[in-house]
């Protein structure tokens, strides 16, 4: 224990005899490291955010979008099958029968991606027994909102009376538009948080009048702050409804996406297999042929996004452990140099009674203290990214033990493994010739 | 301790460096017995296999044949940790070029020998250190690296760092060679006390004046023993010191002539 405080010691003051080119050497570990521990910290930090933003909309939503289904090599349907199309109620089994047979077999199997429709929705809410709060949502970005003389961007979430239950929205002030507002089109509008403070500061915006590309709404409600949900905000948005944005405002018939949440979070296999078969149903789509949407529920958005974040981590990750490779590369290089200067050095401590052991367990004691002090270093440069992230984004990344641990035992093994070659140079040295050396 | 005990015996060694297919006798069958206390010159030109020999007999280097026994035990076959370990117990090395390792300080130099021994608690340690630098007189200069003393000083260093562990041997290798008249009959004067309290000297010069501080001279040539001559009145370093004027005193003689 004496002895390898004591080659600690040797290795600080070989070291700091050196200061510069310690640093430099240094400076591979501390950018490999630092860049390891703060991608996996952020990695870490951006799953966190993106579940806690999906487990708030809550685990039981499913999202019908326009779109082909994904079909396997032999052309059979995968989804419709594997998620429980065996439970599907015997009713739905038998309208399907009877509607299958008013379609000849010639029926054209080619379906492009397809669109969706607020028949679509009335279907739904008319036959799937497991949904409950089926919303359309159809939204447009940059849309001109303008207040008076103030004109900006803002983006329009337009949607049914639902809408607010679905989300978990609360209202600050006023009221949501109503069912008869979808109904009859009419032309109000709730604005976001953000939207009001931007347009209206400490002002009461409910009953005053806005422009929406042109077009004059009243303003209803207003909603509470609600924070970022995968990097944008609700808070940005105002919401009309959908009626009023597919007649007045884009002149279409169709919506973005139908999202709804199912009665319990055990029969959320069953309740998509459903909402497949009336889809289909609607959709006019034979057995055997591809689904012209398809349907994602949160569990699955939440394993997909987090398969993202991973992939990414691990992509950033192996750049960055290039650069510590290119660090060991460095200590091992400083290593050789150290040992070449130092050869009269060797010979005196051979000379004296120092074994091979002991000037290869010198000698690898500092450049493990090389590689260390780095990832030391490195990790501190971490905590300063994150933190600076952490102060100008929502981003939060805490550095957690695990990449501070891997960090230290990465950088321990890096002045392991590239200190040893130099090191039994060292050890190697005859100490008669390295007495001679100059 | 019985003074007349044989501490070296050296029998019929030889030493051969293959250079490529070339060999080079540096040894030819030495023969060599030194007791305890004795102290030993051992004087040739160079080329002779003085520093063959010492390698050999400091256990930095094995013979290619024949036996070297230190203190009944033979090393001559021994691999390189135990020479090392003998080396550091049995071995005390003074070089001519010192050979301090110059960013430690005076106390770091001396415990060196001890970092690489077993045993002995760091609190013996450090009286020991204190005592052997103290034994030099050095023990202001404790604190200061190598560079920051006199060459003589460095040599005393070197001494008392051959010291710390109560080597059997102390070899030195023409220790004065870089030292100027006076500060090397100091260095002398130091061995010969040394001697004088029991330690076992060998002292490699090309200087005859210097060779005769010991008891007892040994001529090498061409890697054999040419010759042997014991010294009944060793030069004694000492007197000789209060003989010799200071330099200072000489530079100030010479700075009052120019004045005039």
């Amino acid at each position: 224990m004496r002895r390898i405080l004591e080659n600690i010691k040797i290795a600080f003051k070989s070291l700091a005899l050196n200061k510069l080119r310690s640093f430099l050497t240094m400076l591979g570990i501390i950018i490999g490291v630092g860049s390891v521990v703060a991608v996996m910290s952020i990695g870490a930090g951006a799953e966190a955010s993106i579940t806690e933003n999906i487990q708030s909309m809550g685990t039981n939503t499913i999202t019908i979008t326009p779109g082909r289904e994904q079909v396997s090599m032999g052309g059979r349907e995968v989804s419709a099958e594997s998620i429980g199309g065996a439970q599907t109620g015997t009713d739905l089994m038998e309208q399907r029968r009877n509607f299958i047979n008013g379609f000849t077999e010639n029926e054209d199997e080619e379906i492009s991606a397809g669109e969706l429709h607020l028949e679509d929705v009335e279907a739904l809410k008319e036959e799937a027994s497991l949904l409950e709060e089926i919303v359309p949502v159809l939204t447009g970005g940059g849309s001109t909102f303008s207040y008076m003389n103030w004109t900006g961007s803002v983006n329009i979430t337009a949607t049914s009376e639902d809408y607010l239950n679905f989300a978990g929205y609360e209202l600050e002030k006023g009221n949501f538009f109503t069912a008869d507002d979808v109904s009859n089109s009419s032309n109000t509008v709730v604005l976001g948080y953000n939207v009001v403070t931007d347009y209206f500061g400490k002002a009461n915006p409910i009953g005053e009048n806005v422009k929406i590309n042109g077009k004059k709404f009243t303003v209803t409600g207003i909603l509470k702050s609600v924070g970022y949900t995968f990097g944008m905000s609700a808070d940005n948005s105002i919401y009309i409804p959908i009626t009023t944005a597919q007649n007045k405002l884009y002149g279409i018939d169709t919506v973005n996406q139908i999202t709804a949440k199912v009665t319990s979070e055990e029969v959320i296999d069953e309740a998509i297999a459903e909402a497949k078969t009336i889809m289909r149903i609607q959709h006019h789509i034979l057995p055997g042929g591809n689904s012209d949407f398809e349907i994602s529920s949160s569990a699955q958005l939440l394993e997909m996004a987090s398969s993202v974040t991973d992939i990414m981590v691990i992509l950033l990750s192996s750049i960055a452990a290039i650069s510590l490779l290119v660090g060991g590369i460095g200590i091992m290089n400083i290593m050789f140099v150290s040992v070449t200067e130092r050869t009269r050095e060797i010979g005196i401590r051979k000379a004296i009674g120092a074994k091979n052991r002991d000037i290869m367990i010198q000698f690898i004691t500092e450049s493990i203290v090389l590689s260390l002090s780095g990832g030391i270093i490195g990790i501190g440069f971490a905590v300063l990214i994150t933190g600076v992230l952490g102060a100008f984004t929502t981003l939060s990344s805490p550095i957690t033990a695990s990449p501070v641990i891997m960090a230290l035992s990465f950088s321990t093994a890096i002045g392991l493994i590239f200190g040893i070659f130099p090191a039994m140079r060292a050890a190697r040295l005859n100490p008669i010739e390295s007495l001679r050396h100059e | 301790m019985n003074m007349n005990k044989k501490i070296i015996e050296i029998k019929n060694v030889t030493k051969i460096y293959k250079i490529d297919s070339l060999k080079v006798n540096a040894l030819n069958g030495i023969d060599l017995e030194i007791d305890n206390g004795e102290f030993l010159s051992i004087m040739g030109p160079s080329g002779s296999g003085k520093s063959t020999l010492m390698n050999i007999l400091g256990c930095l280097d094995i013979p290619t044949s024949g036996s070297y026994l230190l203190e009944d035990e033979d090393v001559s076959k021994l691999n390189d940790n135990q020479l090392a370990e003998i080396r550091n117990k049995k071995v005390g090395f003074v070089f001519q070029t010192f050979n301090l390792l110059s960013r430690t300080n005076i106390t770091g130099n001396v415990e060196l020998p001890l970092i690489y021994s077993k045993g002995k608690k760091s609190r013996s340690r450090k009286d020991l250190i204190s005592e052997v630098i103290n034994s030099v007189g050095l023990a202001e200069w404790v604190r200061h690296r190598p560079n920051e003393l006199s060459g003589g000083q460095r040599q005393r260093v070197a001494i008392a760092r051959a010291l710390v562990n109560d080597p059997a041997i102390i070899l030195a290798d023409e220790p004065t060679g870089n030292l100027d008249s006076r500060t090397g009959e100091e260095i002398m004067a130091i061995f010969q006390s040394l001697n004088r309290q029991g330690k076992t000297i060998l002292f490699v010069t090309h200087e005859i004046d210097l060779a005769k501080h010991a008891g007892r001279i040994i001529y090498l040539k061409d890697g054999a023993i040419t010759g042997e001559e014991i010294i009944k009145d060793p030069i004694d370093a000492q007197k000789r010191l209060e003989d010799m004027p200071k330099l200072e005193d000489k530079i100030n003689s010479l700075g009052e002539n120019i004045s005039l």
